[in-house]
Order: structure tokens, then sequence, then C-alpha cells
């Protein structure tokens, strides 16, 4: 009895207005699902764990100006100063920083020399101390020694011969079983042996948006250049303590270089997902103002539609239309035209999701968020009818013998 | 079958109070064809309104087979237009999206028959008015006369104990008021009451009773009438 049939016929008859809402509902569908995609994508890179312990490390960069500097001395004794200091777990020298937007790419190869298959992955030069700072996990083989560290000069090309790697570096390097890398030997730079000894669970590259985000590597080496920075983990939440603390012994321990951009990792995360916040809250807006427009469109509709009818629905009350009956007229009418916009919608999602994952190369969209769109615009339609159904059910009976 | 005693309408715009009905009384018996006149104004469309129950009144009594209208809720008012009035309307009313057939179905969906019942129902009463084999036409692709004899078969369909007419001829030529006078003729004949609102004397005369209104009330000549018949 819901005269369902009744109203498509008449909805046949005069389609243009039903046509225009249909296809604004299918419209909003294609772009709300594709949106919602987007920034649950951008919400689950965001979520993805650095590897570090980020609550309580930091870095702070150290530019040396003097030119009687012996840097080697001078950063050993940095670094000693700092892994000292109470409530400091531990302080190394690093090359570049998970997340930062900057850092050193390599690619590792099976076999040596040119135009062999290679593997790329970011490449952080670290003591062994590490691993300790880090806060990474070691899952397999060893840690560096500390005879396995070795100086490295500015513009220097050869390489030590260890590295520890990620689970998801040596799962493309191996992918049916990674466990094998270990212990294996690769080669850097075309044909410069590397043996694989030790395994981390995860540590990020310094580049949130690149495919092979997982893919890091430890090398043994210590940076002797007059830029370099030193990254330290603190005992749980003693870092903002710290971090002044020990910028004023550094700069006052020795003269002649500069102490200064002490950050948290914590903001260097922010500061790297800065773009995907700012494009997921451009998104939920353009994707709520989009629902709200439909709405409203619904109700513009419905109520022209009404406004249009009063005498026809004043007729249905005289033969005995309910209140009720004549509010569930428009909201079943509603309830069809969204049906077909919600068709439309889902082929339109898909087709849009299809170009997109081909031109961006995302994944491709999942069955449930179109279900999830689907039945959210039926609420939205449902919702926006609810006030035009409800002044449509007020119109008396007795319009019908009156002359409009 | 349908008694008022007293009834009085009163609307009110702002503080001014403008009384349709003044202490209105009119019994209609089954089987009547009665015809309700009078000048512009005075209160017959009010009087159907509330016959019809699409208004409700001020004061009064209102028995409408043996049921005490006032005391109806609007679904139940909603419920026994839908069972016991059938309505024809001077502009016919008809939905113009529908088909003849889906025009005669509104009424019955929403007494809640079943799909067989409403199409047995819809095709005996659109035979009934010699439209059986238009049932798919749209009303625009008929004359006023059709389009009238349509309302009367969708009227007919709930098998309603009387019909409220409301200038039925009020729209058609002389030809075509004819037809549809001689049509609720039969209808009455066969034992429906119908209470007609018209203008046109000659039509008036032709209902088995008529009564005028004036002021809102039923005039004298009528009063002097139901006495007699009481």
């Amino acid at each position: 009895m819901l005269e369902s049939g009744i109203i498509i016929r008449a909805l046949m008859r005069n389609k243009i207005g039903a046509l225009l809402i249909a296809l604004q509902i299918a419209l909003t569908m294609t772009i709300m699902v594709n949106a919602i995609f987007m920034i649950q994508d951008r919400q689950q890179q965001m979520q993805r764990e650095s590897g570090i312990d980020e609550k309580n490390t930091f870095y702070l960069t150290n530019t040396v100006f003097a030119q009687d500097y012996n840097i080697q001395v001078e950063m050993q004794a940095d670094l000693n100063l700092i892994r000292k200091m109470p409530g400091v777990v531990d302080a190394i020298q690093i090359n570049a920083i998970p997340l930062s937007g900057g850092g050193w790419s390599m690619a590792l190869q099976h076999e040596p020399g040119d135009d062999k298959d290679t593997v790329s992955s970011a490449l952080y030069m670290v003591d062994d101390h590490g691993i300790n700072t880090l806060g990474v996990e070691l899952i397999a083989g060893v840690n560096f020694t500390p005879n396995d560290i070795q100086w490295r000069a500015s513009g220097q090309s050869t390489w030590p011969d260890k590295t520890i790697i990620t689970k998801a570096f040596a799962k493309s390097l191996y992918p049916d079983d990674w466990q094998s890398a270990l212990g294996k030997t690769f080669y850097i730079s075309q044909n410069q042996p590397m043996q694989i000894v030790g395994v981390m669970k995860n540590l990020q590259a310094p580049w949130n948006g690149w495919s092979g985000v997982e893919r890091s590597m430890l090398v043994p080496f210590q940076m002797e250049s007059q830029g370099s920075k030193y990254l330290i983990r603190t005992e749980a939440g003693r870092r903002d303590e710290l971090m002044p603390i020990i910028e004023k012994a550094l700069a006052e321990r020795i003269k002649g270089r500069l102490i200064r951009r002490v950050t948290t990792i914590e903001d260097t995360r922010k500061k790297s997902y800065r773009q995907h916040n700012a494009t997921n809250k451009i998104l939920t807006t353009v994707v709520s103002t989009l629902t709200l427009i439909t709405g409203f469109g619904i109700v513009g509709l419905a109520l022209f539609s009404i406004n249009r009818r009063t005498k026809q629905i004043g007729t249905r009350r005289a033969l005995g239309a309910t209140k009720w009956q004549i509010m569930r007229y428009f909201m079943v009418e509603n309830f069809i035209i969204s049906t077909f916009g919600v068709i439309f919608g889902c082929i339109g999602a898909i087709a849009l999701n299809m170009w997109l994952a081909t031109t961006f190369n995302l994944t491709p969209i999942n069955i449930e968020l179109i279900i999830i769109g689907a039945i959210t615009l039926f609420i939205v339609g449902q919702l926006a009818v609810l006030y035009p159904a409800r002044k449509a059910s007020l119109i008396s009976p007795a319009t019908a013998t009156r002359t409009i | 079958m349908l008694i008022m005693k007293d009834i009085s309408k009163i609307f009110q715009t702002g503080d001014i109070q403008t009384h349709a009905l003044r202490d209105f009384n009119l019994t209609v018996n089954e089987g009547d064809f009665i015809s309700v006149t009078g000048p512009s104004g005075s209160g017959k469309t009010t009087f159907l309104n509330i016959a019809g129950l699409l208004e409700t009144y001020t004061h009064g009594e209102f028995l409408l087979d043996g049921e005490d209208v006032g005391k109806l809720n609007d679904n139940g008012r909603s419920r026994m237009r839908n069972e016991k009035i059938g309505f024809i309307f001077q502009g016919f009313n008809l939905i113009p999206d529908l088909n003849l057939f889906d025009n005669v179905d509104v009424p019955l969906r929403y007494r809640g028959f079943n799909a067989k019942q409403r199409k047995l129902r819809i095709e005996e009463n659109l035979e009934r008015v010699g439209l059986a084999s238009r049932m798919k036409h749209l009303p625009s692709q008929l004359s006023g006369g059709q389009q009238q004899r349509v309302a009367i078969a969708r009227a007919l369909a709930t098998s309603p104990r009387f019909l409220l007419a409301d200038e039925p001829t009020g729209n058609l030529d002389s030809e075509m008021a004819n037809g549809v006078m001689s049509l609720l003729e039969e209808i009455n004949q066969q034992g429906t009451t119908i209470v007609m609102v018209t203008h046109d004397a000659l039509l008036a005369e032709r209902a088995t009773r008529t009564i005028q209104v004036k002021d809102g009330r039923v005039s004298e000549l009528e009063i002097l009438a139901q006495q007699a018949i009481a």
C-alpha cells in the first residue's frame, strides 16, 4: 500500500524536476564517496607508525662555523655529554629525520653491476646507539658494534659493508621470505658489497608521500660535516623539560658552532602531514556543503511540488488519505528519486574511483564505503523531505472544494 | 442518515468573526437526492465541507450514520470520508499525472483493498460511467463531461453511503451537464443518497428534495417542509 507504482507512473509523466534531483544525488554520491575514500586514505597514512619513539624524541642542528673546530672530537664530546645527562635515554648524530621531508635515498641490488634491478630505500647514518635512540625494534640479526662505525668525509663515495634494514625493505628484496634477507650481501652504488646484519620492525623514510616510505636502512656511519643533526631520546615525559637544558648545555660546552632548530618529532609529524590535514578539512567541507546543497535541493523541489499540488493533496485528503498517508507519499516519492540517484551515484563513484586509481595510483574503493554513502544519502533525502511532507500533510481537505 | 442540529461555523480572522453557518438544521434520509441552492456566500460550500467532514464546525451536533462526528479525530474523519462519503467536485479534481485507472484507484488504496479487489472495483465503476475502454487515458485526453464521469466512478468505487456533489455540472455545457445529471439520477435510483450543491435552478429541480441556504441557515420554506416530513 505504499503507492510506489502510482508514484513512479506520476514521476514518469513529470520527470524533469525529479531527474535533476536524482542527478544531484548521483553527483553528490560520486563525489562524497570518493572524497571520503581519499580522506580515509590520508587518515590511514597519518596513522602509520614511524617506528620511532615519537613522544620522547627530539632533534637539533649543530652548525660549525669556527675554523679550528675538530668535528670528530667535539661531536663525540657532545654525544657523551648528552648521553650522561639524567633523563636522557640515548643520543646519536643522524643525517636525516624520519617524516621531515629531507633525507637520503640509496638502492640495493642483488648482483653487482650496471643495469641490474634495484630496490631503493631511505638511508640513515647512525652509530651503534642508533637502534636505542630511534627506539626501533630489532626483530632479527644484531646491532652494529662500535668497531663497525666509520667516519664519513664529505663527498665520500664508499660505503660500510654492513646495514640494518626494515622488514618492509627485506620483503621488497625477498617477497616470499623476508627473513632470508638476513646475512645476505647486496650491493650499493652498483658494486659495493653490503651485508644485512639486522632487520628492524619498522622505520619510516623522511618522505611520507613516497610509495616506499616503509623501506629504510641504517648504515654505520658518522659524518664529518660542519652541519649535522643530533637526535635525542629522553625518558617518558621528560622531553620538554630536557630540550632547553640540552640546548643550553651544548651551546655552553664549546663556542664556534650554533645549536639551532630544536624540534620534537611530534612537531615534525604535524608539519609533515599539514597538507594532508588541510586537504582533509577542505574535502570534508566540500562533501558537507554538497550534501547540504542536495538536502536543500530536495526541500526546494518537494516544496515546489507541494505548492503546485495543493489542490491534489486536498483532494487526496478528501478521498480519505490520513495525514500520515500524505506524508508517506512524499517520503516514498523521495525514496524512489533517491534510489535512482544512488544507483547512478554508485556507477559514478566506481567510475571516478577507477579513474583516480589509474591516474593517481590509489587503491580501489571498498564496497562498504559505497553502501555507507548510499545509506547516508537515503537518510539525507528522508530528513530533507520531512519538513515539506509534514507541510503537505497539514493541507486541509477543504482545499478540494476551493477554487485556487 | 445525516443529522445536523444547530450547526454553526464561525471563521475568525483577527478580531473579526464571520458566521458562515448559523443554527443549521438538516436531516438527510437514506435514498434522498437533495439539491442545495442559495446565493453566493450563503454558506452552501461551508455546509458541504462540514457534511463531507472536510471542515470542522464550531457548535452544534452532527451525526453521520449514527456516529457523532464531533468526537472523531483527524484520522477518524479521514476513515469516515473514505468509507461513507463519495465526493464529486466542480473542477473534477482528477490527478492529471495519473490515468483513469489510477485515478479511480486512489481512494481504494486508502481503504486498504488488495490489488484484485481494487482492479475489480475500478473496472466495474468505469464500466458504470461508460469509460471502461479508456482506462489508460490521462484526464487531459478526455472532455469535461467524461472527466466528471471519471470523478463519479472514483466517488462510487468505495461504495459510499452517500455522494456529496459540489456544483458537479458547473464546468460543463448543458448537454454534458444533462448527461452527468442523468447519471446521478440513475445512481440515486440504485440506492445511493446524494446531496448536491448547485446554482442551477433547473438542475436543482431534478432532485427529489431541494433546500435553500440563506445567510448560513436553511431557509424557512425548507424548515416547514422538514417539519411536514417529520
